[in-house]
């Protein structure tokens, strides 16, 4: 079996023009890319390699010479990237071809896609509802068939989310282990660039060659390889309390564990103390940095520029106003209020601390298990608008996903059941640099439970 | 009855072939942005890359100010907004820079030398620049992104003169490091000062800052009329407002800047792109054995080894080039005090004449050493090296194929000269008359006649002898 069907990597070569309008037609349904254009992606290709012609999708917070990058907001409307993300880069180095940008929350600070100045992604398991985000676009154009696989970003979930609400992939690396550069930063310390696919050695090749030190970003470090080969034998289970999962996902959660123990894992319910500051501390720590990584955002040098401004302070005012939607501005707020002189020691070192006490308990826990399950997400795709879930709401559910971006620890969403029509998924985290722990176990769900294919989900053009 | 605190806070641009956190070269005076990227831009997605070199050079500061360096440098992100920055955060250093507690001794001349303790140093990003012409701004961002060092001083400084003191020895020191050409008219090094006063032995008073103070002349002089209008408002009863004042060079006065800026709560926090920078072992031993002797430690030693008088070690001293010239000149078997009266005298003339530096100019420790050595033998006059001095420069030729060239050998041969001399006794006989008379000094007189009558070539001992040999025996 090959790792991806033959279609892929040949659907960019004789007639691409089939495979280029069942995109375009299948996604007026799904609004999963922001820009669709194959051409540049083909222009940027100069070789071939393990990826050769595989067409793959960019979430729009990820530069790619000569594609826009707009980051789903208003103020880089019209930016066109004048470089390559490195993670990019590399994989277009080994052949494959980026055929388009991903729709997204803002700047990646959202949990449904709709934060997206542009339009709504729509879930190809039913429209209705949210993708799931930030890296919405790039888990409904794999859901929808459109590419086998598409880079995300994962802050605070935002890969394994929308993977779970779409019914594939979604994988998050240890931290550093892919370069950041050129990942337009929302959290600089939580950003990982990620993958969504539709199976778990699509992620996996695509994984093994993004990852690397890439000496344009300080803070990646050469991956040492897992420590044990990969091996898993005992899994801890984390307890869900009653009450917090949606029926249907704790249903689901359950069967995966079934589907675990049947496989002959020894499986372990465990608490995590720390699990409950999880979501405060990830608020102070990710609204601080981005509050001053989207300081730069004042139509001075590129993108939206307010129109009248009077001085060069009016400018950047006016353009910040009118280029950032209510979400941007509420954690900017949030993130200055938490940094003030004289309250760090309140908000942003008490958060730094407890992100350790986070870090050191789940490394303790890996003393004793080998990886750990968690539910993704309390709830199945919810509805556009805020009727089933406030952006509140939205917020307090990122608990199970945080955790791994403050840990920096590698997880990933895997499809664990359909229910009443929408997939469900668990999570993995393991302990840094162990990804192949991760895809061991998922490779063994997989067998029983493939991602399952959405309705719009088709295997030729026609 | 008034005690005065002056502490500086001195930004140096350190010289490196490219930015702090990127590959764009770093120089002064090109065409405005042509030397930027993208992480100089702070466009989406980029991340900094620290510079090596950069590094290095802030070390090499850190060890000549004796400062204690923190085993672990952390940089942070101090945000303001303004639109000459890209990120509108500068990426400094904050609570954990790479340097602190340290001091550099100034020497107040006469022996004395006063040790100023040293706060912090820290390296950071420059931004770029705002020019406003005519209503309207443009913005040049070939600075943003070049390597700065902060020096802050504590507030040891008691005078105007003493910060211009410490500010000219300071500027000195780090260009004998080499980390910075030090030139305050480019804005490669600039300086802010802190000034405050309070009754003798009530230690700091209420401090007001002084910015845009661009020469040492101009931070003494901002500062002596800071502590004036202090001790006015105080001697009246009244009270300092803590504020920053500009320097207004037109009409000698500070001003107030009255704006939001001098309230800003920068939030620093540390910069999560760039991870905690830990010194190793081996490459601070390096840089520690990389540094040259500092001036004043030379200076020293020039005095008692060469036995230079203060001034003339001064001068030598006083640019690494002249003072590592100087030494080279001794060791080709030059006496000290020639070689230093030479460096101070005719060819700092030359130099000035040229206007060009003594390293890049034709003259060179070894041409000048050959030079003054046919000086000490008798071989051409002074005046004569004074004239292969010129020419040197102008020709860019041997010392030795100049003295023929130009025919500036000495006649030291006794028949010719002695034919000069008695021609020359013959024609003043009158002197001659007063010289046997005891009128030694008019020997000087006669002396003259015969450098006239040879064009200099005399050699001056033989045709002073000459003189006396021929005058007393016609007596
Ligand atoms: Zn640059």
């Amino acid at each position: 079996m090959h790792i991806f069907e033959k279609r892929w990597s040949t659907a960019l070569s004789a007639d691409k023009k089939e495979y280029t309008q069942f995109v375009m037609r299948q996604d007026e349904t799904v609004e999963s890319f922001l820009q669709f254009d194959p051409e540049r992606g083909i222009a940027l290709q100069h070789t071939n390699g393990s990826l050769a012609g595989i067409p793959f999708g960019v979430k729009d917070n990820l530069a790619v010479d000569s594609y826009q990058l707009t980051c789903g907001s208003k103020i880089l409307s019209g930016f066109t990237s004048p470089y390559t993300a490195t993670a990019v880069q590399k994989l277009i180095d080994n052949g494959a071809v980026v055929v388009g940008k991903t729709n997204l929350d803002q700047f990646g600070m959202g949990s449904s896609t709709d934060t997206s100045a542009f339009k709504k992604t729509n879930n190809p398991w039913d429209t209705e509802r949210v993708a799931g985000g930030s890296s919405g676009g790039s888990a409904a154009a794999v859901a929808a068939g459109l590419v086998p696989f598409a880079l995300g970003t994962d802050t605070g979930g935002s890969v394994r989310q929308p993977a779970s609400f779409c019914g594939i992939y979604g994988l998050k690396p240890t931290y550093g282990v892919v370069s950041r550069y050129g990942l337009t930063a929302y959290a600089s310390s939580l950003d990982v660039v990620g993958v969504l696919s539709k199976t778990v050695d699509q992620s996996r090749i695509v994984f093994n060659l993004m990852k690397g030190q890439d000496e344009r970003d300080n803070t990646s470090i050469m991956h040492p390889g897992s420590s044990n080969g990969g091996a898993v034998k005992r899994i801890g289970v984390l307890t869900a309390q009653k009450g917090v999962l949606h029926p249907d996902v704790e249903k689901s959660y359950a069967e995966a564990v079934g589907r675990l123990q049947q496989n002959g894992y020894t499986t372990r319910e465990i608490d995590i103390e720390t699990m409950k500051y999880v979501v405060p501390v990830y608020y102070t720590i990710a609204t601080a940095e981005a509050s001053a990584n989207l300081a730069r955002y004042t139509g001075i040098r590129y993108g939206y520029a307010a129109q009248d401004a009077k001085s060069s302070s009016d400018l950047m005012e006016e353009s910040r106003n009118e280029g950032f939607g209510d979400e941007i501005k509420l954690r900017i707020l949030l993130g200055t209020y938490v940094l003030r002189s004289g309250f760090q020691d309140q908000y942003y070192h008490r958060a730094q601390k407890i992100r350790t006490a986070i870090r050191n308990e789940f490394s303790r826990l890996f003393n004793e298990v080998d990886v750990i399950l968690m539910p993704v997400f309390p709830t199945p795709p919810f509805k556009h608008g805020d009727s089933e879930l406030t952006p509140f709401q939205q917020k307090v559910a990122d608990k199970y996903t945080c955790a791994a971006n403050l840990t920096g620890f590698p997880a990933i969403s895997i499809p664990s059941s359909v229910e009443n029509g929408l997939p469900v998924g668990v999570q993995l985290i393991a302990p840094p640099f162990e990804e192949e722990r991760l895809f061991a176990v998922a490779r063994v769900c997989e067998k029983d439970f493939p991602s399952p294919d959405s309705p719009l989900y088709k295997t030729s053009w026609s | 009855m008034y005690q005065t605190f002056i502490g500086l806070e001195i930004h140096i641009h350190l010289i490196t072939n490219s930015k702090v956190f990127c590959s764009c070269r770093n120089e002064f005076g090109a065409e405005p942005n042509t030397n930027i990227c993208p992480v100089c831009m702070g466009y989406p997605g980029v991340l900094p890359s620290l510079n090596a070199e950069a590094v290095r050079k802030s070390y090499q500061v850190c060890m000549a100010l004796d400062c204690t360096l923190n085993e672990t440098a952390i940089f942070e992100r101090k945000n303001y907004f303004y639109p000459d920055m890209p990120k509108n955060y500068q990426i400094s250093q904050f609570a954990f820079p790479f340097g602190i507690n340290g001091f550099f001794d100034i020497d107040l001349g006469g022996g004395t030398v006063k040790r100023i303790r040293i706060h912090d140093v820290h390296l950071e990003e420059d931004a770029g620049k705002m020019i406003h012409s005519g209503g309207v701004s443009f913005l040049d961002y070939n600075r943003a992104g070049t390597p700065l060092l902060e020096i802050v001083t504590e507030p040891d400084l008691a005078s105007g003169e003493e910060a211009e003191i410490f500010l000219q020895q300071f500027r000195q020191m780090v260009r004998y490091l080499g980390v910075t050409d030090g030139n305050m008219e480019e804005g490669s090094m600039r300086c802010d000062a802190n000034v405050s006063i309070n009754e003798q032995g009530k230690g700091l008073g209420i401090k007001t800052e002084v910015k845009n103070l661009n020469s040492s002349r101009f931070v003494n002089k901002a500062l002596e009329y800071e502590i004036k209008r202090h001790t006015k408002v105080i001697s009246a009863g009244g009270t300092i407002i803590q504020e920053t004042r500009l320097w207004d060079e037109d009409r000698n006065v500070t001003r107030s800047m009255r704006t939001k800026e001098s309230s800003n709560d920068y939030r620093y926090f540390p910069e999560p792109d760039l991870p905690p920078y830990l010194p190793d072992k081996d490459f601070l031993q390096e840089v520690r054995e990389s540094l040259v002797e500092l001036p004043l430690a030379r200076k020293g030693r020039f005095m008692s080894e060469y036995a230079l008088s203060e001034s003339s070690a001064a001068f030598v001293t006083g640019e690494k080039e002249i003072a590592d010239f100087f030494e080279k000149m001794v060791q080709h078997g030059v006496a000290p005090q020639t070689a230093a009266r030479w460096l101070s005298g005719d060819v700092q003339k030359q130099l000035n004449l040229s206007g060009e530096s003594l390293k890049a100019s034709a003259l060179t420790p070894e041409r000048l050493s050959r030079l003054l050595v046919m000086v000490e033998d008798g071989k051409i006059s002074r005046d004569a090296a004074k004239k292969v001095l010129a020419a040197i420069f102008t020709e860019n030729e041997e010392p030795e194929k100049l003295v023929k060239d130009l025919g500036l050998e000495q006649v030291s041969n006794k028949e010719d000269l002695e034919k000069v001399v008695s021609e020359i006794v013959n024609a003043h006989e009158k002197v001659a008359e007063a010289i046997r008379n005891g009128a030694d000094k008019q020997i000087g007189f006669l002396m003259g006649q015969v450098m006239k009558a040879t064009a200099g070539k005399a050699n001056p001992k033989i045709a002073q002898q000459l003189i006396k040999n021929n005058i007393f025996k016609q007596g």
